[in-house]
This record gives structure tokens, C-alpha cells and sequence, in this order.
């Protein structure tokens, strides 16, 4: 039933299609580890079959708004930065499939060592490291970076290491150094120590074991101290990469060349294979999808980072064995959930949460974003992507009854002496929104709710359901994790400490044992332990607290031109991996 | 004439004056939240009152108006953003560009998109329309008259894509379309805006068909025509030099209208082929809130409206004399 749509004709390639990308999440079931220094030399290993030279053309949808690291916090950009920028650590994968990873040293000589636990890490920079003047890198670069985080023009970057120094959530961090570096004011060393050129030194006053995760982000790359021209920064930075930008038309194309001063011994994640990437803008999915499916010209030698196949060609894409060796399928972070308001009197009784959860249809919301080849039903709120995600975990039967229980809620409703229960839906006015919303609703009438929709306009919906009075019920929502762990999830989403007006704590749930799991889970330093731990807490939260009911993972076609080679789908950049792209 | 112009000029100004207001009202009076957008996923109230605050949004709207005069009129040289000369418009909210730098830019599509285009509407449509006229009641003017109605009820939406599909992908006749720099490549140029033009020009060709004849069959029915005609004249020489300059003033009027309006931005043309144009923008203006973006492309497009509104009423005083003499 719930396939109905997109299998007709096509079991076998879809079939297919769902192994390669069940296979794809099991390598992320186990944690992504933390290499050593060895794994953190360069050169990176070489592509099979790769060759240097040639131009790349990028088809995107959208210009980049930002391209100073402390403002990147959106896939197509992060994608792009994968070229440009450096980091003190990466993700190296570790097969040719692109399909594991390990946490490797990026500008350091390590991903990072502790000795009390994660609450100071010292990294050590390598020798050659320069920026594309020539300039070496040093670790005065590396606290000037860190510094201008807290300036207020860096206001759309991830905020995890600003919020560990100054050991607070929110945007108090920002009161540690109202202005950045740019006032003559510094870290103390007591947070932040560079003690010559090649050290760094970051001292936390909670322990921090996911610091070489967090910095991996592209949003902590290293700016450059003496090239920093604060906001023109975002339209012009510095390369430490394999290349640089030699023009930015912003809203038109942007062109990289091959930067000289990079130097591929000192590298282990990137490769500079192509001359050139030709990046131009303001092409829709459907349109970059057809001139990639056409395959003519320069769109042979053409490839998208973000754009992913769209909807009406999907089928057509996963079908065609012809195209096989120029798509890539995988998992994007994202999981959709609908929250149920535990602010609302009526919605604190468990059984109608379980009611709820049993009677809500996922089959609208699969089919409202292009049937399964894009969205896959969910059991959990940790993606295939997210270390500690259980494949099997699937407590309110969505997997083989994605149509929802109608029968089984109705029972637990007459139990709570509530049929005939109103309950508020709002719901998103995109047309997906639209779409799912009614068929939900429908599902839900079934059971025995009385379901009032209420539209949201697209640009209010989080600002509205993030109000702490909003009057919904219930409303769906997603949320993709900043690094492969649950610990950019579960936080953020369930800290019951964090409900706030504008906080991600939709659900307003603040239950004593997620806290406490938050907390102790927090302070593992084993990344494979703290994974297994959170899959717990992933378990715990959805099938006995319920402030939420698990939908979708979201999923993601790509498509190339016949002359591109080494096209890997990256679940930690969700998208194709720019890095090690060549032209046949 | 100066002082018409001068005084048309003052008008102008007195009108974008106008609209800036009110679009600056409209702004605030929508449903959305520019600094929300811009906040992201780790948003929180904090960082909310950060980003107003960098925004200026924290400000009183009068406030915020009289800086945004000022700015305009005085330029601004701002710590973080640096000197932005007059007329500075600010910063976009969404890239941090400065808003005159960004119109400047996207200036040359849209100015090879309304050129091109008006080119090929006034060849198609104009040439047609007096083909239409020329041949009155016969198989020639109905077929004409048809198929004007017929594409003039289709729509860019429809014909882009298909154009795209059948010419680009699947033909291989022409390339996608883009917008190439006529000094860097002139033939690029051409080829990557000839599909846009033609279906930019499908819309206004047919509008200008039906216009052309009805002007030109009501100016063969006046009295000077008929009295050239009796005077002996050829009916050619009475077609071209009585007839279609007397038909050219609602012409040239609408032809006015028409290039401002493309000038302001051909939003669905541009969208359709993804050129980076003044209507992508000002579709990006809304999309993301962005209002120094939206008030820039908003008093440029006017601008340009009302400029094409003084070089029409300057226009109609060299077609007829009669206006000059007035």
C-alpha cells in the first residue's frame, strides 16, 4: 500500500535500490571511530581510475549566501566548502564506496587528544599547511577563527563549541567576547591556548567527547587571520583547499581553480583531480535533472552537489539501468516527527499519546514527498545516518502498517473516556503540507479524534510551533543531526531544560529520565558506547514518553554526466562528494 | 521640452518617494519574520534579538526608514560593512551585498533579455499585425488574427519547458539557455538567449499583432488616408508613410509600458530559464525577506517604468507633430 505509487512496474529496481540503501545506513549503525596520526597524513588515497584535469560544470538551485565558514550551516554550502576550506579535523572515508568513515586529524597532526576525559583537547598543526597566498597556517589562525565566532555578524553558523567554552546554552556564549577579536580582546587562556605556532590548546568546563566531531563541521574551518575582512569575508575568503575561488558572480557562478599553495601531502580527505569546477546557479531540480539525463555537450562532464532528482523523474532515474553508473542514492540526517503538545492538559494522559501514535497514517507523508524512492517510513528519531539508529526498532508498527491502526487507537481512547477528543493539527501550507495533512487528519478521524486543521504560513511555521502557547496539538516537524550522533538530536529536541520560547523543543516534553540520560549519556567518551546509549534513550523517548510519533527518512537521488568519475553519494556531506570528483 | 522633462523628472522622484514608503509598511506588515529566517535551526531567543539587532531591525520602522533616506541619499560607511557610497540601498539581509553592487549586476541579463525580446515581439507582432491589415478579411488576416489569440493564451510556464525539452534536450538544436557577457562572448551570448527571447516575445507578439492591425485598419479609414488614396498615391506609399505613423502612437505608448515593466525584471522568463536577472531578485527579495534587497528592486523597477514613461511622452512629440504644436 504504501508503495502503490512508485513501484508500480519498477519492483525489481526499486527493490534493488532499497538494498544498496538499507546496506548504505548498516555501516552507520556501528559509530563513525577516531583515526590516529597516521590516518591523518596525507595524500589522501587515490580514486581508482581517477585522472587529473578538466573542467566540472555544478548545476545548483541556489547561490551561496555564505561562504565564510563561521556563517555555513547549509548542505549545498558545506558541499562547496569541502573545496575550499580546512578544518582542524575531517571525515576520511575509508572505502572506495565512499560508505565509511573515520574521524581524522585535517590541519592537525590528530583528530585530537584528551587525557582527562574531553574536557581539554590539544591538537598539533602539520608542517606545509598554507593558505593560498603562501602564508602558513598557524594556530594564531586557528583562535582568530574561533574568536570571531563570537562576533554578532557571525550569527547563522553552528553554535556547539562557542556554548562548550563558555560552558552555556543558548547565545549567552555571546558575553564572553561581545566583539569578537576586533576590539583588542581575546580568550582567555584558561579556554583557549596557543602556546606557539603548531599548538592549540581548548580547555571545557564540562567534558566534551564529541569536540573532534563538532570541529569536522564546515562551520568550524579556519579562517584566515590576516586575510579576515569580516563580513566581505563571506563573499571572498581565503582557500586553504585544494582550490580557490577565482570569481564569485553571487546569484550567477561561481568558478574554483586549482589553488598552488595547497599541498596534497598535507591532506588526507581531498584530491585536486580537476582543473577547474564551473559552478552556476538558479537551475530547479527538474531542469538539472534533464540536462543531466540528456547528457549533452558540457552537462557530459556535469554533476549537481545538492540538486537531487526530482519527483516526476525519480522512477525513470532508479530504473534505468543505463544510469546506474551515473546515479547515487543514500540518507539524508533528516527524520520527520509529529509532536504532540505535552503543554496541553489533555495530551499529558499516555493513553491518548499511544492513541495517537497508532491511528497516525505515515503512508500521506511518504507519498506527499515522491513515494519511497525519497522518503523511507521511520521506527525512530535517529536517522540511518546517525550512529545508534536500529533498523528494527519500530514500536507502533509503521514499518508493516504505514496506514496506522485505527482499531488498536480507538480502544485506548475509549480506555482514556476521550472519543470524540478535539484535537488541534497544524499543519505547514507548502502543497506537501497540504497533501499529508489531510489524509493524516483523516487517519486520525478514523480512530475516533475529532482533528481541526489549521494551516501555518511556510515562513512562520517554526517561529509558530516554537511558541511555548501555541495552540496546536499536534504538528509535524524535522530535524537533521549536525554530525552522525545522537547527541545533535536527542538535546537539542528533548532536553526538557531547553523548553524556551523559540527553542527546538517542540514537543515541550520534560521528562527527569531524558535529562538525566542527556547528562550522563554526554559524558561518554567512547563514541561506540555513547551510541549504543543513545539508541536507548532514541528507544525510551518514542515509545514511553510519545511526545512524538516518528514518520520519514528523508532519502536523496543524484544524478551525473557520463564523463564524471568518482561519484559517491557521502552520507556525512548527505550528498555527492565533491572531493574526489574527476573527469573521465 | 527641458521643462517638461525636468518637471516629469520631479514627478518621478516624487512617486519613488512614495513607493518607498509604502513598500517599507508592506515589509513590516507581513506575516514573516527576516531575522527568524536567518536564525536557522539552532535558533533561540538570544540569538533572535543578535540578529535583529545586526539587521537594524530593532529599531523603530520611522527609525529605520530615516536611515534607510539617509543611507541613499548620503551613503554610509558602517564598521563591519565598510564604506557603501550614495546611493547606497544596504546591505541584503540574506547575502550581505551590498544591494546597488547586486542590481548593477543583475542589470545586463535583464537588459539582453528585454532588448532580445523586444526585438523579436516587435518583428513577429508588428510585422504580422500589418500583414493582418494589409490583407483585411482574407485567409492571410484570420490565420493571422487566429494565432495570435492562440499563443497569446498560452503562457512562459508552459511554452519554456516545453521549448526546453523538445529544442534543448531532446533536439540538441540550441544551447540551455544562459546568460553569457556579450563583451566576453558575443556569440554565447546570443545562443544561450535566443529560446528566452522567442518565448518572451510569444506573449507581447500577439498583444502587438492585434494592436498593429486594429491601429492600422482605423487610421486606413480616416480622412487624410482617403484623400491621399484619391489623390493618386499607391496604396504601399499610403500604408507605410500615412497610415502606420498615425497607428504609432498607442503603439509606441504600450511599447513604453511594456520595456519598463521588462526592465523591472521578466520574473517568470527568468525564472523559467534560471537567468540571474532583476525578476529572479526580486523573487529572492521576497523569498527570504530580505527588505534593503526588495526596496532596491522595487525603486529600480519603478525607476524604470517611469523613465520609459518620459521617453514616451518625449517619443509622441517627435510621431506627431500635432503634440509638439501643443
Amino acid at each position: 500500500m504504501l508503495t502503490g505509487c512508485s513501484e508500480g512496474g519498477s519492483k525489481a529496481g526499486n527493490d534493488k535500490n532499497d538494498k544498496e540503501q538499507q546496506e548504505n545506513a548498516a555501516r552507520q549503525q556501528s559509530s563513525i571511530p577516531f583515526g590516529d596520526d597516521k590516518d591523518s597524513q596525507g595524500p589522501a588515497p587515490e580514486v581508482p581510475g581517477a585522472k587529473s584535469g578538466g573542467a566540472i560544470s555544478v548545476l545548483a538551485r541556489d547561490s551561496y549566501a555564505h561562504l565564510d565558514p563561521g556563517q555555513i550551516y547549509v548542505q549545498d554550502e558545506m558541499a562547496v566548502s569541502q573545496l575550499i576550506h580546512r578544518g582542524l579535523t575531517g571525515y576520511k572515508a575509508t572505502s572506495d564506496d565512499g560508505r565509511k568513515h573515520e574521524v581524522v586529524g585535517d590541519l592537525a597532526t590528530d583528530p585530537g587528544t584528551t587525557t582527562d576525559g574531553g574536557k581539554t583537547w590539544k591538537f598539533t598543526l602539520k608542517d606545509g599547511i598554507k593558505w593560498e597566498d603562501g602564508s602558513p597556517i598557524t594556530s594564531k589562525d586557528v583562535r582568530h577563527s574561533v574568536e570571531r565566532l563570537f562576533a554578532p555578524f557571525i550569527n547563522q553558523g553552528p553554535p556547539y563549541l562557542q556554548q562548550w567554552l563558555a560552558d552555556t546554552p543558548g547565545a549567552d556564549y555571546r558575553k564572553l567576547l561581545p566583539d569578537g577579536p576586533y576590539k583588542g580582546k581575546h580568550l582567555p587562556d584558561t579556554l583557549l591556548e596557543t602556546p606557539d605556532d603548531k599548538t592549540v590548546v581548548f580547555k571545557f568546563k564540562t567534558a566534551r567527547p564529541d569536540l573532534p566531531y563538532a570541529l569536522a563541521m564546515a562551520g568550524y574551518a579556519i579562517v584566515s587571520q590576516k586575510g579576515d575582512t569580516k563580513t566581505k569575508y563571506d563573499r571572498d575568503p581565503v582557500a586553504a583547499g585544494p582550490y580557490k575561488i577565482q570569481e564569485f558572480k553571487s546569484g550567477k557562478s561561481m568558478t574554483l581553480v586549482r589553488n598552488e599553495n595547497w599541498d596534497p601531502k598535507t591532506d588526507p580527505l581531498r584530491h585536486q583531480y580537476a582543473d577547474r569546477f564551473d559552478i552556476s546557479f538558479n537551475h530547479q531540480y527538474e531542469q538539472s535533472t534533464k540536462a543531466l539525463l540528456a547528457d549533452n555537450g558540457k552537462d557530459k562532464t556535469a554533476v549537481s552537489f545538492s540538486n537531487s532528482v526530482d519527483a516526476g523523474n525519480l522512477s525513470k532515474v532508479l530504473n534505468d539501468p543505463k544510469l546506474k553508473n551515473r546515479t547515487v542514492t543514500g540518507y539524508q540526517p533528516y527524520v520527520g516527527q509529529m509532536n504532540i503538545n505535552l503543554s496541553h492538559p489533555e495530551l499529558k494522559d499516555i493513553k491518548i499519546r499511544q492513541a495517537i501514535a497508532h491511528a497516525l497514517p505515515v503512508t500521506p507523508f511518504v507519498r506527499a514527498y515522491g513515494g519511497t524512492d525519497a522518503m523511507e517510513v521511520a521506527g525512530g528519531i535517529l536517522s540511518p545516518t546517525v550512529s545508534g539508529y536500529d533498523p528494527a526498532f519500530d514500536p507502533w508498527g509503521k514499518k508493516k502498517k504505514p496506514a496506522g491502526d485505527p482499531a488498536k487507537a480507538k480502544k485506548l481512547l475509549e480506555e482514556a473516556g476521550k472519543v470524540g477528543m478535539k484535537l488541534t493539527f497544524g499543519y505547514i501550507n507548502t502543497p506537501e503540507g497540504q497533501q499529508y495533512s489531510t489524509a493524516m487528519a483523516a487517519g486520525l478521524e478514523k480512530a475516533g479524534f475529532d482533528v481541526q486543521r489549521q494551516e501555518i504560513p511556510a515562513e512562520t511555521f517554526y517561529d509558530q510551533v516554537s511558541q511555548l502557547d501555541n495552540n496546536y496539538d499536534i504538528f509535524h516537524t524535522a530535524w537533521g543531526a549536525d554530525w552522525p550522533s545522537a547527541s545533535t538530536v536527542i538535546p537539542p529536541l528533548y532536553d526538557g531544560r531547553a523548553i524556551a520560547e523559540g527553542a527546538q523543543n517542540y514537543s515541550q516534553v520534560n521528562d527527569p529520565k531524558i535529562n538525566s540520560e542527556i547528562d550522563r549519556i554526554s559524558k561518554i567518551t567512547d563514541p561506540a558506547k555513547a551510541a549504543a546509549e543513545w539508541g536507548k534513550l532514541n528507544e525510551y523517548i518514542v515509545k514511553d514518553v510519545v511526545n512524538v510519533v516518528p514518520t520519514g527518512y528523508y532519502k536523496q537521488v543524484q544524478i551525473a554526466g557520463s564523463k564524471i568519475g568518482g561519484l559517491v553519494y557521502d552520507d556525512v556531506i548527505s550528498g555527492v562528494d565533491p572531493r574526489r570528483l574527476y573527469v573521465k | 521640452m527641458l521643462r517638461f522633462l525636468v518637471r516629469r523628472a520631479l514627478g518621478a522622484a516624487v512617486i519613488l518617494f512614495l513607493l518607498s514608503i509604502v513598500t517599507f509598511l508592506i515589509f513590516f506588515g507581513m506575516p514573516r519574520d527576516p531575522a527568524l529566517l536567518i536564525c536557522g535551526k539552532s535558533c533561540t531567543p538570544a540569538n533572535l534579538e543578535n540578529i535583529r539587532h545586526v539587521l537594524g531591525l530593532d529599531q523603530s520602522i520611522p527609525e529605520q526608514y530615516w536611515l534607510f533616506l539617509q543611507n541613499l541619499v548620503l551613503g554610509s560607511n558602517d564598521y563591519l560593512q565598510g564604506p557603501c557610497p550614495a546611493p547606497c540601498f544596504g546591505y541584503s539581509f540574506h547575502t550581505g551585498e551590498a544591494v546597488w553592487d547586486t542590481l548593477i549586476d543583475r542589470l545586463p541579463t535583464t537588459v539582453s533579455l528585454t532588448i532580445g525580446g523586444a526585438v523579436c515581439f516587435l518583428i513577429f507582432g508588428l510585422g504580422t499585425g500589418l500583414l493582418a491589415a494589409w490583407r483585411r478579411g482574407t485567409l492571410i488576416d484570420k490565420a493571422a488574427t487566429a494565432t495570435a489569440m492562440v499563443v497569446s493564451s498560452m503562457q512562459i510556464y508552459f511554452l519554456g519547458p516545453l521549448a526546453l525539452a523538445i529544442l534543448v534536450y531532446q533536439m540538441q538544436l540550441f544551447d540551455k539557455p544562459a546568460y553569457n557577457e556579450f563583451t566576453k562572448d558575443p556569440v554565447a551570448w546570443f545562443g544561450g538567449l535566443v529560446i528566452p527571447w522567442v518565448i518572451l516575445s510569444t506573449i507581447f507578439a500577439a498583444q502587438y499583432t492585434r494592436m498593429a492591425r486594429s491601429a492600422m485598419i482605423e487610421q486606413l479609414q480616416e480622412d487624410h488616408v482617403r484623400t491621399a488614396r484619391a489623390k493618386g498615391m499607391s496604396r504601399r506609399y499610403v500604408f507605410f508613410r500615412y497610415a502606420w505613423r498615425g497607428s504609432l502612437i498607442p503603439i509606441v505608448t504600450i511599447f513604453g509600458i511594456d520595456m519598463g515593466s521588462l526592465l523591472g525584471g521578466a520574473i517568470i522568463t527568468e525564472y523559467t530559464f534560471g537567468l540571474p536577472g532583476l525578476g529572479r531578485l526580486a523573487v529572492d527579495a521576497v523569498s527570504f525577506s530580505d527588505l534593503p534587497l526588495l526596496l532596491g528592486v522595487m525603486l529600480f523597477s519603478a525607476a524604470m517604468i517611469l523613465l520609459f514613461n518620459i521617453v514616451v511622452d518625449a517619443a509622441y512629440a517627435f510621431i506627431d507633430p500635432r503634440v509638439r504644436l501643443s
